[in-house]
């Protein structure tokens, strides 16, 4: 088994809320005093700072600084994660490599996001000119198309698309940070009666932007231990590719990232697919978490329906999945999305994780996405592995 | 003509010099940028060549005929759609190997289907100002993308 002097020894993660009133600075700070609180550890202590940059706070090009600022931190070393939904794996992994360069000796990596308040971001680029007019302002055409495409090539099942999120949804109930409203049952009628958006996309295969903050300390083990904490997860492998199939005017956009970086992760850990005790995939849509079965080796390529509908994928089940609802059942807090994954990864394999605890968990694979580019699959994708 | 309502004009070169596209459009052309070093067309439009990274791009018309790769239809109001929806959406492979997403106008829902042949069509804009989009020529086409 791979092995790593750096851990996640502690996190935090507010509970998801739909226009929360709180700006992304009020939410960290909630998950700030929260982690502080839970580890005893001083601020003053805290030298090296990640940022996941907002939505809700996207006009400033200084949010990464302003949030030291906010929290009163004097970090050595500063990161703004701009890669949305990979910002918090991406967030330890860089935090990893700056404490064993000696930037920093006691990192937080902070997610923290309230687009359901304020937004106050505009992606700008190509997008006014070239995307907007048709319509395509938002995810949910795009992963029409996605998902049509997947459909012409490997055949999509809606129940299977369905059992995903009636399977997240029944995650959510046991966990009391998910997002009040969604904390009631689904079925697969519900499922299968649920307004389409975007043919063949229904509403209940999406996420809703709310509001929340999550936050993970990192530190080399023998900080931790020399501190007293006794809880720790090593992030035993990462990688993540940016702008995927960037330069290629006709890809084929069934295939992500994820094709590239699962044998990457795979590779370092020395784990395989059938190793993994749970996995907790970046889930804004149903349709990505199926695909993700797919890169990832839990299953051939185009076998993610037949995959989902024949596998136990419950907390109790064979390959427990988000199994505290993922952000589709718990709520997507903007972009500090990535981080509630992950947060319920940590709080797994810290044993903290009560009705929904996945018994003898060994280690967990998190991922993360980020930004949906013209006429390709998702731009960033993010995978770590962590194990106990 | 399309039924379909006019929609706000983008201010034009605010990423790369644009112009182009919108002049062409003026004069019912689609024009895309073309990398002289590798005789491939780019869409959307970069600041360099996405094959060679040189400045040697210009832009040329297409034939504006092309396949179904993908397609969709909104169903739901959100920005940039309103008054527009049932809108159907496609990610075209044009003839010449470069991919659009654009709108497919003037065809039943049910005829838009990945292969499908599209012809470039044109949409409005407000002050009739020319935008790309597709109409279906044939139920299936030979190619399937």
């Amino acid at each position: 088994m791979a092995r790593t002097d750096v851990v996640i020894a502690g996190f935090s993660e507010t509970k998801v809320a739909y226009q929360s009133g709180r700006s992304a600075y009020g939410l960290a700070g909630l998950a700030l005093s929260d982690l502080l609180e839970r580890t005893g550890i001083e601020k003053k202590e805290i030298d090296g700072l990640s940022v996941t940059l907002a939505l809700s706070e996207g006009s400033n090009p200084f949010f990464a600084v302003y949030m030291a600022d906010a929290l009163g931190l004097e970090p050595t070393w500063l990161n703004a994660g701009g890669i949305g939904g990979c910002s918090a794996t991406g967030g330890v992994a860089r935090a990893i490599s700056a404490i064993r360069d000696g930037m920093c000796r006691v990192a937080v990596v902070m997610s923290a996001d309230a687009p359901s308040t304020a937004w106050r971001s505009n992606y700008g680029a190509y997008r006014p000119e070239f995307q907007d007019p048709q319509g395509v302002q938002g995810p949910p055409a795009t992963f029409g198309l996605l998902m049509s495409r997947y459909d012409h090539q490997y055949g999509l099942d809606p129940r299977a698309l369905g059992k995903i999120a009636i399977t997240q949804r029944e995650h959510a109930l046991h966990n009391p940070n998910a997002l009040e409203k969604f904390r009631k049952p689904l079925t697969m009628d519900d499922y299968l009666a649920s307004r389409p958006i975007a043919d063949p996309l229904r509403i209940l295969d999406c996420v809703m932007f709310c509001d929340g903050a999550n936050a993970f300390l990192v530190m080399s083990e023998e900080e931790a231990r020399a501190r007293g904490l006794e809880k720790m997860v090593r992030p035993t492998a990462y990688a993540e590719v940016t702008n995927y199939r960037g330069s290629d005017a006709a890809p084929d956009i069934t295939e992500s990232g994820f094709y590239q970086v699962a044998p990457k992760v795979f590779g370092k850990s020395g784990l395989s697919p059938a190793d993994i005790d749970m996995f907790q995939p970046y889930d804004d849509f149903t349709v990505a978490v199926l695909m993700q079965f797919e890169a990832f080796g839990f299953c051939r390529t185009g076998q993610g329906s037949a995959y989902v509908n024949d596998t136990d994928l419950s907390y109790r089940g064979s390959l427990p999945l988000n199994t505290g609802g993922g952000q589709i059942s718990a709520g997507q807090p903007g972009l500090a999305s990535g981080g509630l994954n992950l947060a319920e990864a940590v709080r797994q394999l810290f044993g903290e994780g009560g009705e929904r605890q996945v018994a003898r968990a060994r280690n967990a694979l998190v991922t993360g996405i980020g930004v949906i580019p013209y006429g390709r699959n998702w731009g960033c994708s993010a995978a770590m592995i962590l194990e106990a | 003509m399309t039924d379909l309502p006019s929609r706000p004009v983008p201010k034009t070169n605010l990423y790369v010099p644009s112009q182009p596209f919108w002049d062409g459009a003026r004069s019912g052309e689609l024009v895309l940028q073309f990398c002289l070093d590798t005789n491939r067309f780019q869409h959307p439009p970069h600041p360099l060549s996405l094959y060679t990274g040189s400045q040697n791009v210009e832009w040329r018309p297409v034939s504006g005929k092309g396949v179904v790769y993908a397609s969709t239809v909104v169903r739901v109001p959100g920005p940039g759609v309103t008054g527009r929806i049932p809108l159907a959406v496609a990610t075209v492979e044009l003839d010449e190997g470069v991919r659009i997403i654009a709108n497919i106008i003037e065809s039943p829902f049910e005829t838009i289907q990945i292969g499908s042949l599209v012809e470039l069509a044109w949409d409005r804009l407000d002050g009739g100002v020319p935008y790309p989009a597709f109409r279906i020529v044939s139920r299936q086409g030979s190619v399937d993308a």
